[in-house]
């Protein structure tokens, strides 16, 4: 895996490496409500605001340094929330929010650069969490092209099945659209099942 | 009323070209209406590219794009020499990035790619082995 040869170095010498993880996914799959949930779990502050429109999240967002408990054992995060991937932007679904022509047209330029940076942020994280919402089809080309690429580009993934907690909710089906990954359901916004996300990050983030 | 028109387009036709002319060609085609259709699949990270340019030209009248593919299932030889063919590409990257060259890109597979405008495709229910579009022209 990714930075191996660096891990070594780091436990021959006791420290603990900063371990980049991004967080990706289509728009409106709850990046930023898991983001602040890891952020508040661990340092009491929030990341990002949700607002329910889509691609409220336009710039990378960063929350350095979060130190994590697993099993005793130490682990040095920093947080990449990530604006949400998608193959088109239309300033005209802003609308609907109540949004004027202006700010609609401004929020779909700023839109289009943050699919372009969270692209680029690919080659720069260590380690991401795919975030798909369990209510949606998962078989989407976003989610197969993100996969593949990470897979292309070996950087350790968790799928992280979120919005459990919704009527609807199927999250056996992620499961069974991407079988060869590590999968754990959760709810963000209602802090479900965290800690078996904090022991996968654990296990696969350190290529484990 | 409004028609649909559908561009069937050898992959061999797009693998003759490097990255950026293909990705320009299939831009072209698609901001201009028509859906792209071709018996090939690009690499994730070339559709990673294609998604990203998509979003350099996105406008008033483009809002993007509509992908869906379908790689065919390889195994025993098959699998083989698609393995021996990736390798084969990642030696071509690393001497073409020695010489400078950036943009040569991972060939594509066999399969069924398509790609239009989402103005006009309004949803892509994807299946394992099998792909639908909904479109919507006004």
């Amino acid at each position: 895996m990714k930075f191996k040869f660096l891990d070594w170095i780091y436990r021959i010498f006791g420290l603990r490496r900063n371990i980049k993880i991004g967080i990706y996914g289509e728009t409106g799959v709850g990046k930023t409500t898991l983001a602040n949930r890891i952020s508040l779990d661990w340092t009491g502050e929030e990341i990002g605001k949700v607002t329910g429109i889509p691609h409220e999240t336009r710039a990378v967002q960063k929350k350095e340094k979060i130190e994590i408990k697993v099993n005793k054992k130490k682990i040095l995060l920093s947080i990449l929330d990530m604006p949400g991937l998608s193959t088109k932007v239309d300033y005209r679904s802003f609308l609907k929010y109540g949004l004027s022509k202006k700010e609609a047209r401004e929020r779909a330029r700023e839109a289009t650069e943050g699919v372009i940076e969270a692209i680029k942020w690919l080659s720069n994280v260590d380690a991401v969490l795919a975030v798909m919402d369990a209510t949606r089809d998962p078989l989407t080309q976003v989610n197969i092209t993100l996969l593949g690429n990470l897979e292309a580009r070996k950087i350790p993934v968790i799928i992280v099945a979120n919005k459990i907690d919704k009527k609807g909710a199927k999250p056996h089906l992620i499961k069974e659209a991407f079988p060869t990954y590590p999968v754990v359901e959760i709810s963000a916004l209602k802090g479900k099942n965290m800690d078996s996300l904090y022991e996968a990050i654990a296990k696969y983030a350190r290529g484990g | 009323m409004m028609k649909l028109k559908f561009d069937f387009v050898s992959s061999a036709v797009l693998e003759s070209k490097t990255r950026d002319k293909r990705i320009n060609f299939i831009l072209n085609k698609v901001k201009d209406g028509t859906i792209l259709v071709t018996d090939g699949v690009m690499s994730p990270e070339e559709e990673m590219e294609l998604i990203k340019e998509t979003m350099r030209r996105v406008d008033e009248g483009f809002p993007g794009i509509e992908v869906a593919s379908l790689k065919k299932p390889v195994s025993g030889i098959a699998k083989w020499i698609e393995k021996f063919s990736e390798q084969k590409d990642k030696v071509k990257i690393f001497f073409a990035s020695l010489t400078g060259e950036k943009k040569v890109s991972k060939s594509w597979k066999t399969g069924l790619t398509l790609i239009g405008p989402a103005k006009y495709i309004k949803q892509v229910k994807k299946n394992p082995n099998s792909f639908s579009i909904l479109t919507e022209v006004k």
